[in-house]
């Protein structure tokens, strides 16, 4: 048999054992995006809803929008509280439902896609693999426990961010696109919607990753998992209920200060989520 | 439980665990090892040790600790007490160093069907710390190995137990292991694929130095490919050793097949005054004290009239031994 070569400047970088290592983390997390990719249960839900959301909404809004009735929209505006219709109220009437919804409803929906994405690859990556009984491989492998995580919250968090700003830079767009005939001029992104995407998506994004880890070390199985995480898209939808009737208001300093206090319990939660995640229980449990 | 052979004397001495310390090229050390899950007991106060580029056969029923066994020397169980040592690096305190240098083929395959059979080597080749080539180079060659070449690109979903079990092979032969655990390596293998497996394992070990842990349930393959023998039940060592002690600890003595042509006639066999014996459907088979005894036997058969046409010293096989372990094991604890 031939000898396999493993270079001795890995092997030694690898007996320190202090830095991660991060061509192991690579390949493991390219590995979990390959599988994502490949598995239709998980890319359905992750492309379907941003489409609907991000892409479908839009444009069916600026189509209502071209045919509402000016006067009702403006009774409307006039009926928001006052920091909520400031910025519309000046605007011509058939501009304010596109600057009202596709500007300020939109945002807290938007976070569910986010929320969604990281909490569906977070399923598979965590439940999915005991379900897949292909943990036990993963343990046997040369990789610390704290590098084993490290890839699985980097192949659930990268999507996830990525989905999050394309799919805005496409809303963006087609807002945009669909709005002209009436607008006439670039309106998206606006200062809440960078906060947004910027700020509160990734924080959001890593909630549900949070979340899910801590799921995933009871569920045994991917549907498990998803029935017990589907908990945390409430509040986001509670959200967005909020923000649409006027009873919370995010506004810039809101967002920003929204967006912190996700930041940390997020970080709370995976921070959390590592320590759980060692070998011996994880491996007591296959 | 399977019926002793025709013949088989009842075990006389008791089996004991090979207590002689490690020699000093151990590849595997263990010293009360221990560990407790909450369903109880999985391993208690294991001590054995394997020689560099032997195969040493973990054997027992289902739930006697063996995976746990495993599990424990790759340092992805911690034991509650006791230690280990796997090519002088603990797995308790250095995993990640013991895991380098083994590959574990774990009983169910483990392999994520999403990807191909190419994907699921060079991932692990990766993850090994190989080159991207090398890791082509060994995915290439083992995939030849085992019969999986035209399959290269093809996802697993849909494999057969047998090609499951080979490219689980395959993985963890990729980094070439110093050490490697195989959790029934043969099940759910077609005759020919069993075969080549058991002759690559012995061929690893005889040609290639390679240390090997073998847990199965088939025991004519232990018995073929084991120089060391240990027998696990609840959680406890019952027998340690080569299976030539072992079973000279349980039949004191030589048994001896001897071929009269027909059936040996009781009054013969109780003419004799030896220790134990016993008719077989071409003679008797008669336990001696030493071998020695022999021709003084064959000299008292023929004064009795009869032809002797061989006499053969029985050789007791693994599965025997494992056999008369076992039933020591339930006569206890009765």
């Amino acid at each position: 048999m031939t000898a396999a070569h493993v270079p001795a400047e890995r092997a030694d970088h690898r007996a320190g054992n202090s830095r991660p290592d991060w061509a192991a983390i690579r390949a493991l997390a390219a590995r979990d995006l390959l599988a994502v990719r490949r598995s239709k249960a998980v890319m359905l839900p992750m492309l379907l809803v941003p489409a609907l959301l991000l892409i479908v909404l839009p444009i069916v809004l600026a189509i209502a929008a071209g045919r509402s009735d000016p006067g009702g929209i403006g009774r409307f505006v006039e009926s928001l509280p006052e920091n909520l219709s400031a910025p519309i109220i000046d605007l011509p009437e058939n501009e304010r439902i596109i600057v009202l919804v596709h500007g300020h409803l939109l945002a807290p929906l938007f976070l569910i896609v986010p929320l969604m994405v990281s909490a569906v690859i977070a399923a598979d990556a965590f439940a999915g693999e005991k379900e897949r009984r292909s943990i036990e491989s993963l343990l046997y492998l040369p990789v610390s426990d704290r590098d084993l995580f490290l890839a699985k919250i980097i192949a659930s968090l990268v999507p996830a961010v990525a989905i999050s700003w394309i799919g805005f830079a496409l809303y963006a767009l087609v807002s945009n696109v669909s709005a002209w005939p009436i607008m006439h001029r670039v309106f998206l992104p606006t200062s809440l919607w960078m906060v947004v995407i910027l700020w509160v998506a990734p924080a959001v994004a890593l909630l549900g990753l949070g979340v899910m880890v801590r799921v995933s070390a009871r569920a045994t199985t991917t549907q498990e998992a998803n029935q017990l995480g589907g908990a945390v898209i409430l509040p986001l939808i509670f959200l967005a209920l909020g923000q649409s009737t006027g009873l919370l208001l995010l506004d810039l300093p809101v967002a920003i200060a929204v967006g912190l206090a996700v930041w940390l319990v997020a970080l709370l939660l995976t921070a959390n989520g590592a320590r759980r995640f060692a070998r011996d229980r994880l491996a007591a449990q296959v | 439980m399977n019926p002793a052979p025709p013949g088989t004397p009842a075990p006389q001495a008791a089996v004991t665990v090979d207590r002689t310390a490690a020699p000093a090229d151990a590849a595997i050390r263990t010293e009360g090892l221990r560990r407790t899950f909450p369903s109880g007991v999985a391993l208690e106060g294991l001590d054995l040790w394997v020689r560099r580029g032997e195969v040493l056969a973990l054997l027992g029923p289902n739930g006697a600790g063996k995976t746990t066994t495993v599990r424990l020397l790759n340092g992805i169980l911690a034991p509650d007490a006791g230690s280990a040592s796997v090519l002088g690096h603990d797995p308790a305190v250095d995993g990640d160093a013991v895991r380098r240098v083994t590959g574990v083929l774990t009983e169910n395959a483990g392999l994520d069907d999403r990807l191909t059979v190419r994907e699921n080597l060079v991932f692990t080749a990766r993850v090994r710390g190989m080159a991207k080539r090398e890791a082509e180079r060994r995915t290439a060659e083992l995939t030849e190995r085992f019969g999986l070449a035209d399959r290269l690109d093809q996802r697993t979903a849909g494999f057969s137990t047998g090609q499951r079990k080979r490219l689980a092979l395959a993985r963890a032969l990729i980094h070439d292991p110093e050490v490697l655990f195989l959790d029934e390596p043969t099940s759910g293998l077609d005759p020919s694929a069993t075969r080549d497996v058991v002759a690559l394992i012995g061929s690893l070990a005889a040609d290639h130095g390679r240390t090997i842990v073998l847990c199965t349930h088939f025991l004519g393959e232990a018995g073929r490919l084991a120089d060391r023998m240990a027998v696990l039940d609840h959680g406890r060592l019952h027998a340690f050793g080569r299976p030539e002690e072992l079973a000279a600890q349980l039949w004191q003595g030589v048994t001896v097949d001897v071929d009269l042509g027909a059936p040996c006639p009781p009054a013969t066999l109780a003419d004799l005054a030896v220790h134990d014996s016993g008719p077989t459907p071409t003679g008797c088979w008669v336990r001696l004290a030493t071998r020695e005894e022999i021709p003084r036997l064959v000299r008292a058969l023929v004064e009795r009239g009869h032809t002797v046409y061989g006499v053969g010293e029985r050789q007791r096989d693994l599965e025997e031994i494992y056999f008369a372990i076992e039933a020591r094991i339930t006569g206890a604890a009765a």
